[in-house]
């Protein structure tokens, strides 16, 4: 018996993936999902033409500088004396500004504003009548430090807006979009049981959000490290944790699929409208961290967050309702987060199962 | 009389005047809006905290009772900021109102190939559009700018005519703000509901619009350094102008002039779409 049911929900899978991927009402999920990597490109691109210029100018300039001949720039120096450190300046501009001392006098004062770089870092003086006034050391692009901001993003807007909301394009679609299309009852007088059609549209678009989100997730990380030299990115990825970082994307962003879409499931079938449920589960999962320990327990963002590999650091000066938001208070551990996880999702495809037995279609009402 | 006797017989009855056939849309599309209990219900709601707000104004210019209740007098102040909050509020009640009213009011017409039935009486495109947003409109200002004026005149009726003088303006920055505010709503919304013209996937499509355009705003100012990524939240936007109104000081990310012309440009973009997707007929290649 097992075998045919199998067999029957292959069948299920088959249809409903032709019907996920090619779906008009479905293309605009493939736009949230190459969202980021368009994010994740400029971000490459930017990053390149920047170090092309700092290369360009450190190659330029007459002297080479080292990080520490840059930081020895300090405000009040003379423009003689930063010559006489740095060398003359790679890029160098000046102009004269004609000021109102008093009512009938007017003095020139000369602006100019030299450029410098190493290759990595570049540093900005701006002198008035030659003496240093402001001085900017600009850190150039780094991959530790830029891999938080992707942790962020990860976090904060692929899993939380762009996952949420394909999830909820694919898996609300699954009941919903065949009520409207009036098609439903196809498979309710074909003869499968309702638990095992469930299944197979389940697992349909699982394949489908995953496969999705994935390619996506694994783009961005691509397009991330692509503005890197090789030995900066190999350093990141073999010694820095990069890979196991890679792969825990990977896996979360799997396990969100999961989650994400049986509770969808639900939702497509207990509501007409997916407004509300939307909604509720956004802000439920929104305020996640000011719920208690026991009510956590029923979200996805909570063993989503434990399993995430880089923590992102609240800024400095935030309020602290905000900062707690963006804190990971009470993680759990990677097999406890894991089997949560999937231990929601099966009460949720359980809760679907039950539904699904006692659904009647009742295409008037719609 | 039998039936192939019967002929053509014109309307004989009164005609609306030109100026006034847009509020004929209104009326009918009015009633659609309370048969819903769920909408029914989060209008209802909608008028919860401006009541509080008049609670509020009647507690600041009750000392005596204030103190009764240990509640010092300065602790509530009646000014710009509250009236500022108060928008705010109301303007959130005011986009969960859309999501749930927009999306029906153009995308059952399309999806039914009803247009052609309104394009062929004297009405124009401008006018059928008119009609359905002033359903918006109107229900948006009942719950924005208009209790806000009670509360302004309440607030005036306590503190006295010296008090209304000199904050007129801020009873002209709860009419602006309010309005432009219902503006981008209406516009928004009609022009998803139009284009999706699957009144559900409209209304959630709305809510994926503010979300995921901040959410990706926030991303492109943290990934690329920069501040271009405000253009996308629209509800940053809408605060830096309010903010601006109500002379409230907040942190610019962009300018407020930048923000108007942003929001100017999103209700023109609207429109188009809007423009392109109501005709009378629409060859489906």
């Amino acid at each position: 018996m097992k075998t045919f049911w199998w067999r029957q929900i292959k069948a299920v899978v088959r249809l409903e993936l032709k019907k996920t991927f090619f779906a008009k009402r479905g293309l605009w999920i493939y736009l949230v999902a190459a969202l980021p990597v368009f994010l994740f490109m400029a971000y490459a691109m930017a990053v390149s033409r920047e170090q092309g210029r700092m290369t360009e100018m450190a190659h330029e300039g007459g002297k080479e500088l080292t990080y520490q001949d840059l930081l020895a720039v300090k405000p009040g120096m003379t423009n003689d004396e930063v010559v006489a450190l740095l060398g003359k300046p790679d890029v160098h501009f000046y102009w004269t500004e004609h000021r109102h001392t008093s009512a009938q006098r007017i003095e020139d004062i000369l602006h100019e504003k030299y450029n410098y770089s190493d290759g990595q870092h570049s540093l900005y003086v701006e002198f008035v009548n030659g003496k240093a006034e402001t001085v900017m050391l600009g850190e150039g692009s780094n991959l530790i430090r830029d891999s938080i901001v992707f942790a962020g993003v990860f976090q904060f807007f692929f899993l939380r807006l762009g996952l949420f909301f394909g999830c909820l394009g694919i898996f609300m679609n699954l009941f919903r979009g065949e009520v409207l299309d009036r098609s439903l009852h196809f498979y309710f007088l074909a003869p499968i049981r309702r638990e095992v059609l469930m299944l197979g549209k389940f697992l349909a678009g699982l394949i489908a959000t995953c496969t999705i989100f994935v390619t996506s997730e694994v783009l961005q990380t691509t397009a991330f490290l692509w503005a890197y030299r090789p030995s900066v990115r190999n350093l990141y990825l073999y010694h820095n944790h990069g890979l196991e970082h890679a792969a825990a994307y990977v896996g979360i962003t799997v396990l969100a699929c999961i989650g994400y879409g049986a509770f969808f499931l639900i939702a497509g079938m207990f509501f007409r409208n997916p407004i509300a449920p939307t909604a509720v589960i956004l802000i439920w999962e929104g305020i996640n961290p000011f719920l208690p320990a026991v009510l956590k327990q029923f979200s996805v963002i909570y063993y989503l967050k434990s399993l995430s590999p880089v923590d992102v650091p609240t800024p400095p000066g935030m309020h602290p309702v905000l900062a707690l938001l963006i804190s990971n208070s009470n993680p759990v551990s990677a097999p406890v987060a894991v089997l949560g996880l999937l231990t929601v999702a099966l009460i949720a495809l359980c809760v679907s199962s039950l539904r699904v037995r006692r659904m009647e279609i009742n295409y008037t009402t719609e | 009389m039998a039936v192939y006797r019967r002929s053509y017989k014109p309307y004989t009855g009164v005609l609306t005047a030109t100026w006034w056939r847009w509020l004929v849309l209104f009326r009918y599309s009015r009633r659609n809006l309370f048969r819903s209990k769920v909408q029914t219900v989060l209008l209802t709601i909608c008028f919860f905290y401006p009541l509080l707000c008049l609670a509020f104004i009647y507690l600041a210019h009750n000392v005596g009772f204030l103190a009764q209740i240990g509640v010092s007098g300065n602790l509530i102040s009646i000014d710009n900021t509250f009236f500022f909050r108060f928008l705010s509020a109301q303007g959130v009640l005011a986009f969960l109102l859309t999501a749930f009213v927009g999306p029906g009011l153009i995308s059952p017409d399309l999806a039914n190939g009803a247009l052609p039935l309104y394009f062929c009486r004297p009405f124009s495109r401008a006018e059928y559009l008119a009609g359905k947003s002033s359903v918006l409109a109107i229900t948006l200002s009942q719950i924005t700018w208009i209790p806000g004026l009670i509360l302004f005149a309440v607030q005036a009726g306590f503190a006295g005519p010296r008090w209304a003088w000199n904050h007129l303006w801020v009873a002209g920055s709860l009419i602006l703000g309010s309005l432009i505010w219902i503006a981008i709503l209406s516009l928004l919304a009609m022009a998803l509901s139009a284009w999706v013209k699957w009144r559900i996937v409209a209304g959630a499509l709305l809510l994926a619009v503010m979300f995921f355009g901040a959410g990706f705003g926030q991303a492109i100012n943290a990934v690329l350094r920069t501040q271009t990524g405000y253009f996308l939240n629209l509800a940053y936007l809408m605060t830096e102008v309010w903010s601006n109104l109500f002379g409230i000081d907040s942190e610019h990310g962009i300018s407020v002039a930048d923000a108007w012309i942003a929001l100017l440009l999103y209700c023109g973009i609207c429109l188009f779409l809007l423009m392109r997707k109501v005709r009378a007929y629409e060859v489906i290649r």
